[in-house]
């Protein structure tokens, strides 16, 4: 799988540096956990970030006391056992989530519980997050999602199926990372539904959010 | 490849370039580390690095207190974990950026499921990290990058800084300077490219 659509930069600038919110660094981590491309920014971002460190003007030299309990640390601290190993990403298992998402909606699309917030609309909603929203949709084939109007930051990663707006055809893998004005009307593709993974970052604009996606297609 | 730490001193006194010396001599002394687990060379970088670390945490709004119980566990850190360190594919400064912002998540924000993501994320990059061509950190590029930084349009660093110093979201960047999510984007990615393309350019 090899993304057409990436993150934006300023979003791994985000990643990078530690201020992303929580809902929305989780999609960023699904799409870099495959995407080559986009993990060598977040490398060079990092870079960018060691630099800024290091050339920071030093206040002061560390305190004798910060210096004496370093080194006294140092001769009992064991060396840690090589990296622990991380689960492997089961990437040929077409029932697998992305990794970084399986904190939060588990490890397979199988297991998942859809609940219907509209006629072909099926959503999840991550629990556990407090510092924006994270959730997974399901739209069903074919479907006209009407068009909304975007505030805040919105990052949508599709996992399956696909859709097409102005932006372009949005296959799994890819991201639509979106801010404000910008407005859009994506349409599933036939034959399978679309699932994504979608983030904001204000809380209460999700509402709002969804009722404008949702509520036409209730009238169909 | 042994520096010892005086020789090291008079040639960060003479040389014309001294990032490019920078990065390659805290690589020396951190392989040091790892190889001999050398006690001076482990204070060195500790005496250089651990009052930016505790800089870089206060500035984030970690108390002083707290800050310094993180900076002495990101040396710890290092320490246990210098076997890891592979200066082909990081500085010791990128290295040690990431061990003090994946505690700020981890203790600061108390964002448990950071953490555990960003090191799936960091074993799937080294998993390719040998078939890659154009990916590693050299100190040239460090030198480029240090002049790029220095050449950000005044709004582009104040972005950048607000970015990395201060941990502030876009939304809240653009609350704070009043200034539209969509140009503190663009800023960013603006920023961001011309730094990249910095590190990135041929010779
Ligand atoms: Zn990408």
């Amino acid at each position: 799988m090899t993304p057409r659509h990436h993150l934006d930069e300023a979003t791994i600038v985000g990643y990078a540096a530690g201020a992303l919110p929580t809902a929305l660094a989780v999609v960023a981590a699904a799409h870099l956990s495959i995407c080559r491309k986009c993990r060598e920014s977040l490398r060079d971002a990092e870079a960018i970030g060691g630099l800024l460190l290091a050339q920071q003007q030093a206040p002061a030299v560390p305190s004798t006391t910060a210096r004496e309990a370093i080194l006294a640390q140092l001769s009992t601290a064991q060396q840690d056992p090589s990296r622990k190993d991380y689960e492997p990403v089961r990437a040929n298992d077409p029932d697998a989530l992305p990794a970084p998402l399986h904190r939060y909606f588990g490890p397979t699309f199988s297991a998942l519980r859809w609940r219907m917030v509209a006629p072909g609309v099926h959503r999840i909603r991550a629990t556990q997050i407090t510092n924006g929203n994270l959730m997974l949709l399901r739209i069903g084939p074919g479907k006209s999602v009407p068009m909304h109007s975007h505030q805040g930051n919105e990052l949508t990663m599709v996992l399956r199926g696909s859709y097409v707006d102005a932006l372009g055809h949005f296959s799994p893998g890819d991201v639509a990372d979106l801010d404000c004005d910008i407005t859009h009307q994506p349409i599933t593709s036939p034959g399978l539904a679309c699932i994504c993974v979608a983030a904001t970052d204000a809380p209460l604009r999700f509402d709002s959010w969804a009722a404008r996606m949702v509520q036409p297609l209730i009238k169909l | 490849m042994k520096v010892t730490p005086l020789e090291a001193k008079r040639r960060v006194s003479t040389t014309a370039n001294q990032s490019v010396f920078d990065a390659r001599y805290w690589s020396n002394q951190m392989i040091a580390v790892a190889q001999r687990r050398d006690i001076n060379g482990f204070m060195h970088i500790y005496d250089y690095f651990a009052p930016r670390l505790q800089r870089y945490l206060v500035g984030l709004g970690v108390n002083e207190a707290l800050g310094q119980e993180l900076v002495q566990e990101a040396m710890l850190r290092l320490w246990r974990r210098a076997d890891l360190f592979d200066p082909t594919r990081a500085s010791l400064s990128t290295w040690l950026f990431r061990i003090a912002r994946n505690l700020y998540l981890d203790h600061v924000r108390s964002e448990p499921t950071w953490l555990p993501i960003q090191e799936g994320v960091a074993w799937m990059d080294e998993q390719e990290v040998c078939m890659s061509e154009s990916m590693t950190e050299s100190y040239t590029d460090q030198a480029k990058l240090k002049q790029a930084i220095s050449e950000l349009s005044p709004v582009q660093a104040r972005l950048v800084r607000m970015s990395y110093f201060e941990a502030k979201s876009h939304s809240e960047i653009a609350q704070a300077l009043g200034m539209p999510l969509g140009s503190v984007k663009s800023h960013l990615r603006r920023a961001f490219c011309k730094l990249q393309s910095s590190m990135r350019a041929m010779p």
